[in-house]
């Protein structure tokens, strides 16, 4: 496509993804809030306070990092200091490239070029790296453990994360993301999609911290885990990342799992209602469910994920050898 | 209701139980009072423990002023005889107070033990566990009228050594040692629990507390008995008017109370909707430690309604300061009652549909099952009270064995104690959401009372006499409550001691226990599982190691510490 | 997995309606302070009119939230919320029925010498006639008076009142050293009989 088209919307993407990212988070907060019989951030205010504190509360994640970032940030003197102060910096600048490799209905953004999985899969995963590497980097216990509970965490996610992806690559023949995206010959493969998509939800679980697998931020166990010793700019970075990541991992599930829905800008509605039901299946787990210990969370993993990944696998390759004409 | 005393006890008492005994006072309620020799008390507590199967309430000492102090022993005997409770009373000098140690022969006296030697100074002679209680491990020895109890010596443990934990000076082992607190997130008391962990597992554990004393005894005896149950309303927020209650039972005991019967309805009423919205929050917390914020809310949403009912008949939500000696000052009117009762039957059915549900939630299963193990004999032999003995098989409820002053008459009143033989946390959890229901049935049937009869709500109190002593005895929702008020000598409507037990006191103690074994993230769990709740109060002071010299430091001394942090703006 | 369904119904049930309440309007958004029982035990109001200065309430105090001083010719019945406890005590005990609970609870000041937190009744004493000693609240003497009188024996009343009147203004110590002019005085044997 046009180089000039890339860049525009190159541009365009960065407060796209972040108004989304931020709406997602409030939709969590929001429907979480109703299924606990709470109010959550109020979407209209009341009459007599919206002249106080304005006339909606749906930008409450984003308020929330920019009040950390107006705040003093504290370097404990036991921190590698540099590692400490990068990884968040870090963090945020991976999860910004992996955006650019996710298309958007009617954006195609860097996802034409031909290895665009690979890219934006790595590009989340390093992402997640430092905000492992930054808490080790720390020098406190409870991030040190924090950071060991992610790790874990994130090696066994990480098998389902790729397998379901490239399943559907190679079931596909492409590791374009947007060639996956906008391929409708291959649409009616509705048990790749079922199989592999089940995988990559759980993964996503794993992945966004969502209960019960959300060990490494247990308040109650390891106060904030890998986030304990961070505070004010730098907390606030590795938010916005996590809300970049959040927006990355929706946006991704929806280009190679739901075809066509973000390809062109006809599909928005249809991409809105499948982010929607996502953000709402993901919020319905987090309510349901206390947190696993880490070695339960890790056997539930081997028995669920690691299943379902080879049951994909095989979907895909039967796909690809055509024995099955769905 | 007229609370009378069985007339042929003393001798009973005299001939079978304490033929030592040098003056036997029979106080009211069953309760009785018996002067022995210090020399003397181990053998008694060796044949009351051993040979009657009877249970350590608590044990305390009384500083008499000029004449020396008092150890006093308060056994339970409820399963010999109804209601009876022996105190002993053993006089020890000023100069170099001591007493041999009981807690070889049940664990249950130890924290009572060294609490005395670290506030009054009385040294127990052989004790298995001769570490500070209170002040920290490090405190430099000599109390102000007492000396160091005599270390075991290396090699030859005690009998009791399952209880004796790391064998702690902290100096000896810090690197391998996990403090959990003092302000830990998942159990928010002030109190460390230092862990040794071989990976994640927990092989020894002990638990701090921190000096949690307020003075609220003391504030007791020099308030005089009306005002004194406001303070023992304020020792624990959630429990408030079962100290409340259980104060002014103590205080009944020492005349000859007669209190009428819709009084005592309005009481069991409210202790009961206490124990409801207790267990209510304490399963709202459980589901907070393993990380379930939609049961803390949905538990706690439930809790709310009861919290409403509270303050619709009281007047408060949290201390409802209706207790009076004598009955309560607040009648429930006919109407408010019925509304009450219709807010609670639905209320009930809401937690049958709910709490069962939290129960068999696979994830919160495998969070709780087999975590923070007790056995039956572990659970007699530490001391452990309420729904942590009830879940491990150990049927004790004070409210059917010693009822307090209010309304738990089977022949009135339709409800049973729950026991629970799984032993673990999720023993505890079924115990707690099953007495809940119970909780609300005796609601609804103390609001059906008091829907139907009319009647006077309080008597004046009569004149107390001097020297008489009162047990105040209570299950509140944590377990056996015990308040012990003896009054003054001369008739100054002041008492001249008063001591209270707290269940969390005997709960803390078996935590060391329950801990070992345990998986790191499961501390929490354990912790909460005993639902402690301890006074949220330390104090700090600096002693300097060279000089000796104590001070403290002010407010804005801290702050410029905190503020030594390097900051980048 | 049925008790997650369950559980999910459960959580479903209230979805419209949270368990949330608006503040301060409450259950009812047009009315302020809905949610709040009949019969909350709030902060105490004292009336001006009924109070005597008698001190019962600061005797029973149980929070020692009610002071009183004595300042000039003025006393000062003072209750600071902040130590109160809301014990009812002394609405319990005063003897005028002057102290109501309400039902306002909202203590939020910045300063605590801010002057919602206190509720000050302020009293006339009375000077002694004689030796210009301030002694009692003009109000309790007058109070004292109507409820003891009600209770003199008929026989003696007249004697008793006469002799009242006979020492009004005048305080504690010159009263008894006037005790000679008085006609119901112990020495001259008539007794004041209480019923
Ligand atoms: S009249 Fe009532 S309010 Fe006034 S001082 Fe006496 S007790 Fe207090
Ligand atoms: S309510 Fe209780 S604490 Fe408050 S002023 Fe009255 S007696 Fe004192």
């Amino acid at each position: 496509m046009d180089p000039l088209f890339t860049i525009i919307s190159i541009i365009l993407i960065l407060p796209i993804s972040l108004v989304l990212g931020v709406l997602y988070s409030f939709l969590i907060r929001k429907l979480n809030a109703r299924f606990q019989w709470r109010v959550g951030p109020i979407i209209r205010m009341y009459s007599d306070l919206s002249p106080v504190i304005g006339s909606t509360r749906i930008w409450q994640p984003l308020y929330d990092i920019l009040k950390l970032m107006g705040k003093d940030t504290v370097i404990p003197g036991s921190a590698h200091k540099k590692l400490f102060v990068y990884s968040p910096y870090m963090s945020l600048i991976f999860s910004i490239l992996a955006i650019f490799f996710i298309p958007f209905p009617g954006m195609p953004l860097l996802s034409e070029i031909p290895y665009s999985l690979i890219i934006a899969s790595y590009l989340i995963i390093a992402s997640i790296m430092f905000t492992i590497l930054g808490p080790v980097a720390s020098g406190s216990p409870w991030g040190a453990i924090g950071a060991r509970r992610e790790a874990e965490l994130f090696l066994v996610a990480e098998l389902g994360f790729v397998v379901s992806l490239f399943s559907v690559a190679i079931a596909k023949n492409s590791l374009s993301i947007w060639t996956l995206a906008s391929n409708m010959e291959s649409l009616p493969a509705i048990l790749l999609t079922l199989v592999a998509g089940t995988t990559m939800f759980v993964a996503m679980l794993g992945k966004l911290h969502i209960k019960p697998f959300d060990m490494p931020e247990a308040e109650c166990e390891i106060v904030a885990g890998p986030y304990t010793e961070y505070s004010g700019k730098l907390l606030g970075t590795y938010f916005l990342s996590k809300v970049f990541i959040l927006y990355a991992m929706v946006s991704l599930f929806i280009a190679i799992f739901l075809p066509p829905f973000s390809s062109g800008f006809i599909w928005l509605p249809l991409y809105a209602v499948a982010a929607v039901l996502l953000i709402f299946l993901l919020a319905v787990v987090q309510v349901l469910n206390p947190r696993y210990l880490i070695r339960k969370a890790l056997l539930w993993y081997l028995k669920i994920v690691v299943p379902l990944a080879i049951l994909s696998l095989i979907v895909a390759f039967a796909f690809v050898l055509g024995w099955m004409v769905v | 209701m007229k609370y009378s005393a069985d007339a042929g006890l003393v001798d009973y008492v005299r001939q079978e139980l304490v033929p030592e005994g040098l003056d036997f006072n029979a106080l009211r309620e069953n309760r009785i009072a018996v002067k022995i020799n210090a020399a003397d008390a181990v053998t008694i507590a060796d044949r009351f423990v051993n040979k009657y199967k009877a249970r350590l309430i608590h044990e305390t000492a009384v500083d008499l002023e000029g004449s020396g102090f008092e150890m006093v022993y308060i056994y339970d005997f409820s399963m010999l005889k109804e209601r009876l409770v022996v105190v002993l009373e053993a006089k020890i000098p000023k100069e170099n107070p001591s007493i041999a140690s009981i807690a070889n022969i049940t664990w249950s006296a130890s924290w009572a033990e060294r609490e005395i030697h670290d506030l009054l100074g009385i040294n127990p002679i052989g004790t298995p566990d001769p570490r500070k209680q209170f002040l920290p491990y490090e405190w430099p020895n000599a109390t102000e009228s007492g000396t160091a109890p005599a270390q075991p010596e290396k090699g030859e443990k005690g009998v009791k050594d399952m209880w004796i934990p790391l064998g702690i000076a902290p100096k000896d082992s810090y690197a391998t040692l996990i403090p959990i607190g003092p302000y830990h997130p998942g159990v928010i008391e002030g109190q460390t629990v230092y862990v040794k962990v071989e990976g994640e597992t927990v092989v020894s554990a002990d638990i701090k507390t921190g000096y949690h004393h307020r003075g609220i005894q003391k504030l007791i005896e020099r308030r005089g008995y009306h005002k004194g149950v406001f303070a023992a309303e304020r020792v624990c927020g959630i429990c408030s008017p079962h100290h409340g209650l259980t104060y002014v039972t103590a205080c009944e005991n020492l005349y000859e109370a007669e209190i009428p019967d819709r009084a005592l309805y309005i009481r069991s009423l409210l202790l009961e909707l206490n124990r409801i919205h207790s267990h209510l929050l304490w399963i709202g917390v459980v589901a907070d430690v393993i990380g379930w914020k939609t049961g803390f809310h949905l538990t706690w949403g439930l809790r709310e309604r009861v919290m409403d009912i509270i303050e619709a008949i009281t007047g408060n939500r949290v201390n409802y300061g209706i207790w009076r000696i004598g009955g309560v000052s607040r009648d429930v009117s006919q109407e408010l009652a019925e509304k009450a009762l219709k807010t609670v039957v639905p209320l009930k059915a809401e937690m049958a549909a709910l709490l069962p549900l939290v129960a068999a939630h696979s994830v919160v299963q495998s969070r709780l099952i087999n975590v923070g193990p007790l056995s039956q004999a572990e659970a007699f032999d530490g001391g452990a009270v309420g729904p942590v003995a009830r879940a491990s098989n150990w049927k004790i409820d004070v409210r059917a064995d010693n009822s307090p002053h209010a309304m738990y008459d089977p022949k009135k009143i339709n409800w049973q104690v729950i026991t629970d033989d799984h032993n673990d946390t999720f023993g505890r959890t079924l115990v707690r959401v099953k007495e809940l229901l119970v909780s609300s049935d005796i609601v609804a049937q103390c609001l059906e009372y008091l829907v139907k009869n009319a009647g006077e709500v309080i008597n004046e109190p009569k004149m107390i006499p001097v020297n008489s002593e009162g047990i105040g005895l209570n299950e509140a929702p944590r377990g056996e409550l015990v308040h012990y008020v003896r009054a003054s000598e001369y008739n100054n409507n002041l008492p001249q001691a008063y001591r209270i037990r707290t269940p969390s006191y005997r709960n803390n103690a078996v935590i060391p226990k329950m801990l070992v074994g345990a998986n790191l993230a499961d501390v929490p769990v354990v912790m909460g599982s005993t639902d402690q709740c301890l006074a949220c109060t330390d104090r700090v002071e600096i002693i300097n190691e060279k000089d000796g010299s104590v001070s403290s430091m002010t407010w804005d001394q801290l702050l410029a510490m905190s503020r030594r942090a390097k900051v980048i703006r | 997995m049925s008790a997650h369904i369950k559980i999910l119904r459960q959580v479903l049930s209230k979805y419209s309606s949270p368990m949330t309440l608006n503040y301060p309007s409450g259950v009812n958004p047009d009315k302020k302070y809905s949610q709040i029982p009949e019969g909350l035990r709030g902060f105490i109001e004292r009336d001006k009119e009924k109070c005597i200065g008698c001190r019962a309430c600061y005797m029973v105090c149980s929070g020692r939230a009610t002071k009183y001083f004595d300042v000039g010719d003025k006393r000062t019945i003072q209750v600071f919320h902040f130590r109160c406890t809301y014990c009812a005590h002394c609405e319990e005990g005063c003897p005028e029925e002057a102290i109501k609970m309400t039902k306002n609870f909202e203590l939020t000041v910045t300063d605590r010498n801010d002057p919602k937190a206190y509720v000050n009744t302020e009293l006339d004493m009375l000077t002694c006639k004689n030796c210009g000693k301030v002694f009692t609240p003009v109000k309790l003497e007058k109070r004292a008076f109507e409820r003891l009188s009600d209770k003199i024996n008929p026989r003696v009343k007249d004697v008793v009142i006469a002799d009242f009147k006979k020492g009004e203004g005048y305080c504690m110590d010159c009263r008894r050293s006037r005790g000679v002019m008085m006609d119901a005085h112990t020495k001259k044997h008539v007794w004041l009989e209480v019923v």
